[in-house]
């Protein structure tokens, strides 16, 4: 593991080095994380990164602070502070923050119909996996994943790596149609479609829960920091769900 | 209230924006031009963001259905009320049964119609903006049609004016835009920053209110950078992507929050406002713009503006 080089570097604090900040246009600063070589996802830095963003909004000076899988986007208004202001502020938030950060602890339970109609694409990776259905199945549904994103549309969730026998290139072609709540496989990544939208993802199977639901007070069923839990239900289920 | 006739190409109802929420994959939407949405509210003696229409490339037919005023602002569309030419920026009084028709954008993409008191819409998310990719704002989250009923509001409001010379934008066809490096800017290949600056590209018929795809010359990232492939990384409107294919993509008001291609450029904020009057077949060129100069040129906007519009910045 790459990272135990980190560990002996900085064996007190924290196995995360130190970001880069680099200027995006004039309003905006993105906190860059190097992830250790070889690797494409680092649950270390992922955590930072979310308790960094809770830190750096107890300050009125940002209009945008949004968090993603090795990087932060801290949008500042002009207005009120400058550029050279904007990353001493968070240079000092990235010094003062605690070691060892933990994401916050809340985990979400979501069910999910794999395969058949809800998960077109499963017979797919169980091919490449050489896994049976209910050993995909179980593979996907018993890891706990970090929410490391939202993005793409309104409550997409962008999850941690998915168990390596899972990972699947996405569709050469995008579907024109993803049904919402369709959970999917792009590369290590692994999702949950907030929205019906295009997409090129490998679907699996689909939850019944609305990510996002204008007609609820809180939209947003999943934040960015949250965990995941999926939990394997029967497809003849998937329609009493849906109220 | 008012009716609509006909909906044009794509009409829809825009205030400034649901800000702050793109943590959540929400993009603020609001004005394209946010700055001829503030100038058609202020002829129409609104706030600045009242919520008002917004048609892109014209087409749009409104009737009145009572006595009103309202503002115009933005791309030149040769407007009529009752097939009389009426003047772009200018506030205009109408009565009870008049229609008001847009014909075809010229100098730009979006016109904005302020009805004096502004239109009443519910709010979602602190904000009446339509975002159409999730249905939300406006009327049902979609765009106008023929035999929509819009309320308009009666808060109190300052008389109907004109806006005073020298305060009137110039739009054109050719689309002026100074930047900033964005985080991958040192991934470009050495003949493609030149490129850049020097050819202008064509908005394509790819143009609406997520983003432009810009056809021109080939932009290339540099070997190392496409050997790898950029884990997604957040995004802001007024960046100009590259993907695979060398076509940038510029981010607009409804773009996505975040991306996986290379953010090469960023639009500085005083011009922003800017990306809202490309239309398909618009010149697109981009201006090197200095880091210490950006928040001077944003600052003296501002102050010129401000004194005109309460409570307005770019």
């Amino acid at each position: 593991m790459p990272l135990k080089k980190n560990q002996s570097l900085n064996t007190a604090r924290n196995t995360v080095q130190d970001p880069h900040l680099l200027d995006y246009g004039d309003s905006s600063v993105l906190i860059h994380y190097d992830l250790p070589a070889g690797t494409h996802y680092s649950a270390d830095i992922n955590n930072t990164i979310h308790a960094l963003a809770q830190a750096l909004r107890t300050s009125q000076n940002w209009l945008e602070i949004v968090p993603a899988y090795d990087s932060l986007l801290c949008q500042f208004d002009m207005s009120k502070i400058t550029l050279s202001a904007a990353k001493s502020s968070i240079k000092k938030h990235i010094k003062n923050l605690k070691p060892k950060p933990k994401s916050t602890q809340n985990v979400i339970e979501i069910p999910v119909a794999y395969g058949g109609a809800h998960g077109p694409d499963i017979d797919a990776i169980q091919k490449t996996s050489k896994l049976s259905h209910k050993a995909l199945v179980k593979l996907h549904a018993e890891t706990l994943y970090n929410v490391c994103m939202l993005g793409f549309i309104p409550g997409f969730s962008f999850l941690s790596e998915a168990p390596e026998p899972l990972h699947h290139p996405r569709h050469a072609t995008p579907r024109a149609h993803v049904p919402a709540g369709s959970i999917g496989i792009a590369g290590w990544q692994t999702g949950i479609y907030g929205l019906d939208s295009p997409g090129g993802w490998q679907i699996i199977g689909r939850t019944p829960l609305k990510l996002f639901d204008p007609s609820r007070e809180d939209p947003f069923l999943i934040k960015a920091g949250d965990k995941i839990q999926f939990i394997p239900i029967d497809a003849k289920f998937f329609d009493g769900f849906s109220v | 209230m008012i009716e609509i006739l006909n909906g044009g190409t794509q009409t829809t109802i825009q205030d400034s924006g649901r800000h702050g929420l793109r943590h959540l994959g929400m993009p603020a939407s609001g004005a394209a031009d946010k700055f001829s949405f503030a100038l058609a509210n202020w002829m129409a003696g609104n706030r600045w963001d009242a919520p008002a229409l917004e048609c892109a490339l014209g087409g749009l037919h409104i009737r009145f259905t009572s006595d009103t005023t309202f503002g115009l602002a933005g791309a030149e569309m040769w407007a009529q009320v009752n097939g009389q030419n009426i003047k772009n920026f200018t506030a205009i009084s109408v009565h009870k049964g008049d229609i008001l028709t847009l014909s075809f954008a010229r100098d730009g993409c979006r016109a904005y119609i302020a009805i004096a008191g502004g239109l009443k819409i519910p709010e979602f998310m602190a904000s009446v903006s339509t975002y159409l990719p999730a249905k939300i704002g406006g009327i049902d989250g979609r765009a106008l049609k023929a035999g929509d009923k819009l309320p308009i509001s009666h808060r109190p409001r300052e008389m109907p004016r004109s806006i005073p010379k020298g305060f009137i934008p110039n739009l054109s066809r050719h689309v002026v835009l100074r930047s900033l490096p964005a985080p991958e800017w040192d991934g470009l290949d050495k003949a493609s920053r030149r490129h850049l600056f020097v050819s202008p590209f064509h908005a394509s018929s790819a143009t609406d209110r997520m983003g432009s795809r810009l056809r021109g010359d080939k932009i290339s990232m540099s070997k190392q950078m496409t050997e790898v492939s950029m884990t997604s990384s957040p995004l802001i409107p007024g960046t100009l992507q590259v993907p695979a294919d060398g076509q940038p993509i510029l981010a607009l008001a409804d773009g996505h929050c975040t991306g996986g291609y290379p953010r090469i450029l960023q639009v500085i904020r005083a011009d922003l406002w800017l990306l809202g009057q490309i239309a398909p077949g618009s010149q697109v060129s981009f201006r090197r713009c200095l880091s210490e100069d950006a928040p001077q040129i944003l600052k003296a906007r501002n102050s010129f503006y401000n004194g005109l519009i309460d409570g307005f910045s770019f």
